[in-house]
């Protein structure tokens, strides 16, 4: 046996996206699979093995039969981490569940083969096994895959920042998007983006989820001193969130 | 201006290694160049690096009267501690220090002493311990509490073993949660006061143990007529620098890593968010 | 202290002939606001801007600073990094000044920080007497609306001239350099400390401490009731946003980071904030400030009482920086100490 640890990646509902982001190391790639044994990366390779220690799951779970492949791979992996917005808190997918039907969503995308297909509400990962570690995003930071990723051959417990995103951006000098008139979900999410939105000159979406005790009434509070109804508040919390935000509304 | 960095650690050597409880194991460090000693006072603390890991504050637990070496206690709680409990004889650490206030080593000479040590207080309160032990003569009554939760959590049993044999010394062991075998005090550590009459003006008081112990042994300890400025406890604050400029040791205008961690309780009787 | 004049259209190209000899970051328009940037050429240079988004600190106590780098394995090494790069930082007003003063004393206290006095000593401070307050400004209540130190030399601008006031000799050797050798005349004197006296009236008149600054203290010491810390502190984001834009805060957190190859990495430290809800929090799990009011209340007391102990001087120069940065408004000293006289009054007069 390899002493080198068994890494594999596997994705449920999501753009393939965070798997993109860690071809996307380019060289840096190299670095890593040196100290690693990649078993499984259907994004990058036609190989599979079923042996494995580190599992990065990316997507998030919409249907009830994909559970069951999950709970495998959790019960096969020594460390589960989820991978990207989708895993983590369920990601843009989650915009279906704010529809007053699911049975209207799979027409609008099925159309009459509608009645092939099943869904549920979108969720994280952690929804339906326990997962070890995060790394949040759409898609994710590079950087902080490989921070993560460090971490975890090394044996110790990723650092993942418990505070919102307006650190970084102070810490970068930003402009805070409310100074220039608009709105923006930084305040309540967390931080481990490097502020990548606003510093490129938009606003924070909320990708990586909401804080640990994330001011949500201040965060309305100020939305709405910028002109925002609630139904426009409601929507930028859900379009990544909208678990955790349906359970801290009250 | 400095010569050198105040963040730059010196390498040290694990020489030995010593497994005390579940948790807690022993390191018994030598610095690998330069100084001869660590040159601390018991109470103090040093900054230790993993490096790649990075930094944690830990008390020095062994008396400077115990050779030129000296001894860390570590839990393993954070990432630094993990990675530490994982290194062998022979490997280096990084040493800052040391720092910050000691016990009242020579206050205390001609009186009586109390030791109060919970659970990992008495990581610290050893290395007092070992000096006043060492220096007998100089002390009067040496009386030492010391509360665990469960038996498998007492450290250094064969320091105990020494401790219980002494005539010199008055221990009173108590146990939370005994087991069978158990056949000391019960209760929590400040069912010990009762068992042992002071003469309270003379005692010297030093309290050491986890946040929640203070607020009650404080009260036992002025109830038995302890005045204030005899009574000095250790503070455990989170420390990045050790050397007050990061600032998250800070309770008030004080700083835990140089301002303590030993206080003399009357000089922090008050102060919002310290007990 | 040594005073030059200098005609006011001869301001950029003084600039522009120090660029080619060392970088120059200053202050200049980005988006409506003011910024400290790289300045290519002394005309991007604003002289009438009311406060910058960030004060110069970033420039001598960066955001993030390689403390030192090491290899690990066998044979381990460490190498301390010390920035030995000359800048410039043009146009810093005073109270901006009296804040690097305030960096300056922490830094050299006790036990010195060589990474941030090295980098302070390659840097000029060129300070601009200010024509505008910001809208949250309140500097004159800080006293910090002039400085005498902390500053290599400082412009005034008298309408046609800059009145030039030297602070060290490393600013009167760079004017020198550069041919800035006439000298103010008396009058010329007098004109600047004119303007300097009205200075303190550029910030608006609802932006004033109501009581004199000595007295903050005794208030904050009276003040130790808990309700209008928990009363405000409800609508905190816990974001740190107050600490990261003040330019007296200088805590931070120390991390470390190893390359892939896991055989050689680097310590460095990074902006923290005494709001931040895990600030106090040790690896056993007790967060010895977990309630928000105890945060907020803590960053107002460091202001006003606890870094006055320690350091003889208020860490608060008044730049209004937090007040604008806070989204729900809580972050105004102005407000909570004068809501704290207000509340206070009764007590102190007759206590």
């Amino acid at each position: 046996m390899s002493s080198k640890p068994k890494v594999a990646f596997f994705d449920f509902a999501g753009c393939e996206g965070d798997q993109l982001q860690i071809i996307n190391l380019e060289e840096k790639l190299l670095d890593v699979l040196s100290q690693v044994e990649i078993v499984s990366f259907r994004e990058a390779m036609k190989e599979h093995s079923d042996k494995y220690d580190i599992a990065f799951v990316e997507g998030s779970i919409t249907r009830k039969s994909d559970e069951e492949r999950l709970k495998k791979i959790r019960s096969q992996a020594k460390v589960l981490v989820a991978l990207g917005s989708c895993a983590t808190i369920g990601g843009i997918n989650s915009l279906k569940n704010a529809w007053p039907s699911l049975e209207e969503v799979k027409k609008r995308v099925y159309g009459d083969k509608a009645h092939y297909f099943e869904t549920y509400p979108s969720r994280g990962i952690d929804r339906v096994v326990k997962v070890d570690h995060y790394i949040h995003g759409c898609p994710i930071h590079r950087e902080e895959f490989l921070r993560v990723f460090k971490a975890l051959i090394m044996g110790v417990k990723p650092y993942l920042p418990d505070y919102p995103v307006c650190v970084e951006c102070k810490r970068k000098g930003n402009i805070c998007v409310f100074e220039k008139g608009q709105f923006c979900l930084g305040p309540v999410t967390r931080a481990g983006c490097d502020s990548r939105c606003v510093s490129a000159g938009s606003h924070c979406w909320g990708c990586r989820g909401l804080i640990d005790d994330p001011n949500v009434n201040a965060e309305k509070e100020v939305l709405a001193k910028y002109g925002l109804t609630v139904d426009d508040i409601l929507s930028r919390f859900r379009i990544y969130d909208d678990y955790r935000y349906e359970e801290i509304k009250e | 201006m400095a010569n050198n960095s105040i963040y730059k650690p010196e390498l040290a050597e694990l020489v030995r290694i010593e497994q005390l409880t579940e948790y807690e194991k022993l390191f018994e460090i030598a610095l690998a160049n330069g100084r001869e000693s660590l040159g601390h006072l018991p109470g103090q603390f040093v900054e230790v690096s993993v490096l790649g890991v990075g930094e944690a504050p830990i008390s020095v637990s062994s008396s400077p009267t115990r050779g030129k070496n000296f001894e860390l206690v570590v839990r393993k709680v954070g990432n630094v501690t993990k990675v530490l409990h994982e290194l062998r004889t022979g490997d280096q650490v990084g040493i800052r220090g040391p720092f910050g206030t000691h016990f009242p080593l020579e206050e205390a000479e001609g009186k009586d002493l109390l030791f109060v040590a919970g659970g990992i207080g008495l990581i610290p309160l050893r290395s007092f311990i070992q000096y006043v032990l060492d220096n007998r003569h100089k002390y009067g009554r040496v009386i030492i509490f010391y509360g665990c939760k469960t038996l498998p959590e007492q450290l250094f049993l064969d320091e105990l073993k020494k401790w219980r044999r002494r005539e010199d010394v008055e221990l009173v062991e108590t146990l939370d949660n005994p087991c069978r075998q158990w056949k000391g005090n019960v209760g929590v550590i400040t069912t010990c006061f009762p068992k042992v009459k002071i003469d309270p003006e003379n005692t010297i008081c030093t309290v050491v143990g986890p946040p929640v112990m203070y607020k009650f042994c404080l009260i036992e300890a002025r109830a038995q007529g302890i005045p204030d400025d005899n009574i000095y406890l250790s503070l455990e604050r989170r420390m990045k620098c050790g050397v007050g400029k990061c600032g998250h040791c800070q309770i008030n205008h004080i700083y835990v890593c140089q301002d303590g961690p030993v206080f003399k309780y009357s000089d922090i009787r008050g102060l919002e968010e310290a007990i | 202290m040594e005073v030059r004049v200098l005609i006011k259209s001869q301001l950029s190209s003084l600039i522009d002939r120090i660029i080619e000899h060392v970088p120059v970051v200053g202050v200049k328009q980005k988006e409506g606001k003011y910024v400290y940037a790289k300045l290519d050429q002394g005309k991007e240079f604003c002289p009438d801007f009311d406060v910058t988004v960030q004060s110069p600190k970033e420039f001598i106590f960066p955001p993030r600073e390689t403390l030192f780098d090491f290899t690990l394995g066998k044979d381990m090494q460490l190498n301390p990094h010390y920035s030995k790069d000359t800048l410039v930082i043009w146009g810093v007003h005073p109270y901006d000044i009296k804040a690097i003063n305030i960096l300056d004393a922490i830094f050299r206290d006790t036990h010195q920080d060589k990474h941030y006095l090295m980098r302070r000593e390659n840097t000029f401070i060129v300070g601009i007497d200010p024509l505008r307050a910001s809208e949250k400004s309140f500097w004159s209540s800080m006293e910090a609306d002039k400085v005498d130190k902390g500053f290599d030399f400082i412009l005034t601008d008298l309408g046609d001239e800059y009145i030039i006031t030297i602070g060290t000799q490393k600013g009167r050797d760079m004017l020198d350099k550069h041919g800035v050798s006439n000298l103010a005349s008396e009058t010329q004197i007098k004109a600047r400390d004119r303007v300097r006296e009205k200075q303190k009236d550029l910030c608006l008149s609802n932006r004033k401490l109501n009581f004199p600054l000595k007295m903050l203290p005794y208030l904050l010491m009276k003040g130790e009731i808990n309700k209008l810390w928990k009363e405000k502190a409800e609508k905190c984001f816990s974001c740190g946003s107050c600490n990261l834009v003040c330019p007296t805060c200088y805590c931070f957190d120390v991390q470390d980071e190893v390359d892939i190859t896991l055989t050689r990495g680097e310590r460095y430290r990074v902006w923290d904030g005494c709001l931040l809800e895990n600030f106090a929090l040790v690896a056993t799990g007790e967060n010895f400030r977990g309630e928000k009011y105890q945060r907020y209340r803590h960053r107002f007391y460091r202001k006003g009482l606890y870094l006055k102990k320690k350091y003889g001087q208020f860490a608060c120069v008044g730049c209004g920086r937090c007040a604008t940065a806070c989204l729900p408004d809580i972050a105004d000293p102005v407000d909570i100490f004068n809501t704290l006289f207000n509340s206070l009054k009764g007590v102190l007069i007759h206590g």
